[in-house]
């Protein structure tokens, strides 16, 4: 991991205005993207799959995946879901508002060491978010990566994030959506993800596949990616647990010797088939 | 003086009859001289089972946390369960009993006396040694013979026993199965209240000080409500640690959640903390005392609880533990209640 | 070690009064309220003692800490005032073997990866002037069988040894030294009919009979072969999830973050750092509801494989330090060396 102040205060947040809010999907479980630009010519920068601890002072903090490309620099994205004390406050926020931020924080995707492979991103529900910046980047960075397949589902055609981003990389990718029951309209496939990842039989040859998704989705993507193939090595994934303080001390996520925020959230299968199942 | 034999040739029995499904009791503890809580499942394990001056812990706690695994691993019992219970033991069942939180049919209480004696304080053993911690404990009905790195040492046993017991009137397990020992209903060691009349023999700002000063030394590790069988609820009002959230549970629910002390350990919010339960077990405490036995700082909690204990019975005539069919001081009224306001 | 000195024990005092004059507060064992408990000295300090009742790792991790204050202003940006922590040298006299071995581990914990500036900050102002158990042990003392010694200077800047009219005072650090030349006058030559003692007070101190791990070489290896061992629900079932085994520590750190309001209109308050347990119910609780160590078994596995075996993977050394204090005063009996012996035990 690299800091750039070695002397810095850890905990103390900088500050970042929000300069772009995009309503995704609505509902109980509503997921809003954010764009934050740092004040006072703070910032920093990560990599692709580490995270960013937010703040909303009085409120607390939540550790969240940095949604956007490294190679984006004038600002870090965030999906966020509504589901708890801290992320229902960031759905009461308007552009112009002002949060903490500290981070980055965790382990990454190695894509640089997967340069020259094919890349197939599968994702599920909010999981999209984790794995986005690895479609961004490659994408940006095309010459560097053979073929690159999306696979993503949602309940229902409402419920598909970054869908503009999505049909925007057709033709430089090749996007599988999924719906989970039919629709009216509905041209792409009905069903699970892992159904469709069955259906269209990505091949394992030089390829790694990426999965985040809802627990139970990862599994059956993971039982079936190996039903194709795949072996531990080529498929990776990512954990997460509660967070507290971001730096492996405050023992939250704490899963075997690892602290999930230091050295995760990224996993192979085989990395994580070690690891006891607290997560 | 009760033969632990009987006991477990009770427990033994009712096991291999299937009449219960588990005793919980007492068994040698590993780390020195106190025993331990157990759960006995099988008739060859009866004989682990001991009966003695350390056998401090009260066991209603286990029932409580045998019925919320029932209830989480959505589980029916197949048979009730056994527990040798001590006086204040059943008075905490029949607590439990009468606010509904089992049936009686679900128990089968193995009943011990405590007869003439009680449980030993450690830390008045301690406090005659120099606070050093004793390595053994042998009682042979009227004194303890201790051994510690300063030597050993003769102890009278009401010199040693706990002030819950020096106070105590009930030692019999009047709810009972079946009972072991005598029944020494209302003997006295000490003046009912002793300690706390001690205490309140300071005068206002004396007690104000001193309570400031144990507040102080909180450090919120939650034993005292832990160990306390009253402290049954899924989700305390107090804190954090003890909050359900079901994959339903909205947003807003949790967001809303009123904190009503924060998590530092300081004076104001371990005096909330503290004052919160004591009302909480108003006229339901039936002064086990194992809140100030498992407090790893020495708070005096027994002082609180004890005052809430005095004035139930004072104002209301109300005895916490007594008897299963009355109802609970809360949930009562009497047309000669005192206080005006509420009428 | 470099400098070894006597030290007549009618001169402790004087060696107290030479060390706060030095600009050090001097803390040493006193027994309030019935529990020992490390107390500023004022003028002396008896030293006679069996340890103090919480672990002293509160001179450099308090049970809280103030990160910054916040205030918001309607319609303006957050503004926010880092607290830096108030730490005024302390010199901590009496600090058993344990507990110096206790906050070399802490020190591993908080400089690891990213250094925490307030543990930091604290620790560097502490230093522990250590003494030798050279009592007979406590029930619960287990530090031999876990790497440790009764006479063990690890952590301590000076470890001072009892030989009854006097005590041998062995630096061990730069600050150890310079505290004994604070006073320099006050310490006399160790001759060699000291050493000797000094040597056998030591050799009695190590032979003298503990319980034991029986194979803390072989634990980080048994835990992970026991992991899903039975063994853990059935250990656990007496388990009342307090905190008492993880406060008490010399080694738990594990810590909660929270904004403590001190005003709503404006906002205000502080971001505020506390000791936190994995022994509690919602420690590892998702906002999901989801809790991936649900049970008193997974949490007793959690504490019990973190000081055996994750703690021994990530730095080579056993957390643990077999001071005892989550066995003897655990309310129900729970025993940290009997658990480990007995999951030992089921995989062997």
């Amino acid at each position: 991991m690299s800091h750039s102040h070695a002397h810095a205060n850890t905990y103390l947040p900088k500050l970042a205005k929000i300069v772009h809010i995009k309503e995704e999907i609505g509902g109980e479980r509503a997921i809003k993207t954010y764009r934050l630009e740092f004040e006072n010519g703070d910032g920093f920068d990560h990599e692709v799959g580490q995270c960013a601890m937010l703040s909303i002072f009085g409120r607390g903090e939540s550790m969240i995946s940095i949604a956007s490309s490294p190679l984006t620099k004038e600002y870090k994205q965030f999906s966020i879901m509504r589901v708890g004390r801290v992320t229902k406050a960031f759905h009461e926020l308007q552009v112009g508002d002002v949060v903490g931020i500290r981070g980055p924080y965790g382990n990454q995707f190695p894509l640089s060491a997967w340069k020259g492979k094919n890349l197939v991103v599968i994702g599920g529900g909010v999981g999209l978010a984790p794995v986005w910046p690895i479609v961004t980047t490659a994408v940006a960075k095309r010459a560097d990566y053979k073929d690159i397949t999306v696979f993503y589902g949602a309940r229902s055609s409402k419920d598909i994030m970054y869908r503009e981003d999505l049909e925007r990389i057709r033709g430089q990718a090749t996007v599988h959506l999924s719906v989970d029951r039919a629709e009216e309209g509905w041209k792409e496939f009905v069903g699970f993800v892992p159904a469709n990842v069955l259906a269209k039989k990505p091949d394992p040859k030089n390829t790694v596949a990426i999965v985040c998704g809802p627990p139970i989705m990862i599994k059956f993507v993971i039982q079936n990616l190996q039903q194709l193939g795949f072996t531990d090595e080529q498929i990776y994934t990512t954990i997460e647990n509660k967070m507290k303080c971001g730096v492996g001390k405050c023992g939250r996520c704490n899963v075997g010797k690892d602290y999930v925020c230091v050295n995760g959230p990224v996993y192979s299968w085989a990395q994580l088939k070690d690891l006891p199942q607290e997560y | 003086m009760i033969n632990v034999q009987d006991i477990r040739d009770t427990a033994r029995d009712l096991l291999a009859k299937g009449e219960v499904r588990a005793v919980i009791g007492w068994r040698a503890g590993s780390r020195g001289m106190a025993a331990e809580p157990c759960v006995v499942t099988k008739p060859e394990e009866a004989d682990s089972l001991v009966w003695d001056p350390t056998c401090y812990h009260n066991l209603a706690l286990q029932l409580v946390n045998d019925r919320k695994d029932l209830v989480h691993s959505k589980k029916t019992a197949t048979a009730p369960i056994g527990i040798v219970a001590k006086g204040c033991d059943a008075r905490a069942i029949v607590v439990l009993l009468q606010e509904h939180y089992f049936k009686r049919e679900d128990v089968y209480i193995i009943g011990v006396s405590c007869e003439n004696s009680g449980v030993l304080d450690e830390r008045k053993v301690k406090a005659q040694v120099g606070g050093f911690a004793p390595s053994a404990a042998a009682f042979d009905g009227d004194n303890f013979s201790v051994k510690t790195a300063k030597g050993d040492k003769k102890l009278a046993g009401r010199e040693v026993m706990a002030d819950r017991c020096l106070e105590c009137r009930t030692p019999f397990p009047k709810e009972n199965n079946t009972a072991f020992g005598d029944d020494k209903t209302g003997r006295e060691f000490d003046a009912q209240f002793a300690a706390l009349a001690r205490f309140e023999a300071n005068d206002e700002a004396a007690r104000w000080e001193f309570w400031q000063r144990q507040f102080d030394r909180c450090i919120r590790c939650f034993a005292c409500r832990s160990v306390c069988p009253m402290c049954f609820c899924d989700e305390c009002v107090v804190d954090s640690i003890e909050m359900k959230i079901a994959p339903e549970t909205t947003a807003e629910e949790k967001a809303n959640r009123i904190r009503w002390i924060e998590r530092s350990a300081v004076r104001s919010e371990n005096a909330t903390y503290h004052m919160t339960r004591a009302l909480h077990l108003a006229g339901r405490c039936v002064d086990c005392g194992e809140c100030e036995r498992v407090c790893p700082v020495n708070i005096p909690l027994r002082l609180l609880n004890t005052k809430m204990e005095r004035e139930a019975r004072e104002a209301f005539g109300f005895d916490p533990g007594a008897s299963i069919g009355g109802p609970s001081l809360v949930a009562s009224f009497r047309d000669d209640d005192p206080g005006e306001f509420i009428r | 070690m470099s400098m070894e000195k006597t030290l007549d024990k009618a001169l402790l005092s004087d060696w107290i009064a030479a060390v706060t004059s030095g600009g050090w507060q001097v803390h040493g064992p006193a027994l309030e309220d019935g529990i020992w408990t490390f107390k500023p000295v004022a003028a002396s300090v008896d030293l006679d003692y069996p340890n103090v009742k919480q672990a002293p790792k509160d001179f450099a991790f308090p049970q809280r800490e103030i990160f910054f204050a916040f205030e918001h202003i309607k319609g303006e940006a957050p503004r926010l005032k880092e607290v830096k922590p108030e730490a005024p040298q302390c010199a901590v006299f009496g600090v058993r073997p344990c507990d110096g071995r206790g906050a070399v581990r802490m020190d591993k914990v908080f400089s690891d990866n990213v250094n925490d500036p307030y543990y930091q900050e604290r620790r560097k102002n502490t230093a522990y002037v250590g003494l030798a158990c050279n009592a007979p042990p406590s029930p619960t003392c287990f530090c031999k069988s876990v790497g440790g010694s009764p006479v063990s200077s690890e952590g301590m800047d000076i470890l001072l040894t009892d030989l009854g009219e006097i005590y041998i005072a062995q630096a061990a650090t730069k600050t150890g030294e310079a505290l004994m030349a604070a006073a320099d006058k006050l310490f006399g030559k160790m001759g060699a009919a000291d050493k000797k003692q000094l040597d056998k007070v030591h050799a009695d101190a190590v032979a003298a009979p503990q319980r034991a791990v029986k194979d803390a070489k072989g634990a980080p290896a048994a835990l992970k072969a026991g992991f899903d061992s039975a063994v853990w629900e059935e250990m656990a079932k007496p388990c009342i999830g307090c905190g008492i085994c993880t406060f008490l520590c010399p080694t738990c750190h594990c810590f909660d973050i929270n904004d403590e309001m001190t005003g709503m209109s404006p906002l205000k308050g502080q971001r505020v750092r506390t000791w936190d347990n994995c022994q509690f119910p919602d420690f590892t609780m998702h906002t999901s509801g989801h809790n991936p160590r649900e049970t008193l078994g997974t949490r007793l596995r959690q504490r019990v494989s973190h000081k055996f075996r994750y703690f021994h993977e990530n730095f080579g050394m056993l957390q643990c330090t077999g001071c005892g204090r989550c066995v003897s005063e655990c309310p129900v009996g729970i025993d940290i060396v009997a658990v480990v012996n007995k999951v030992a035990e089921h995989v062997a």
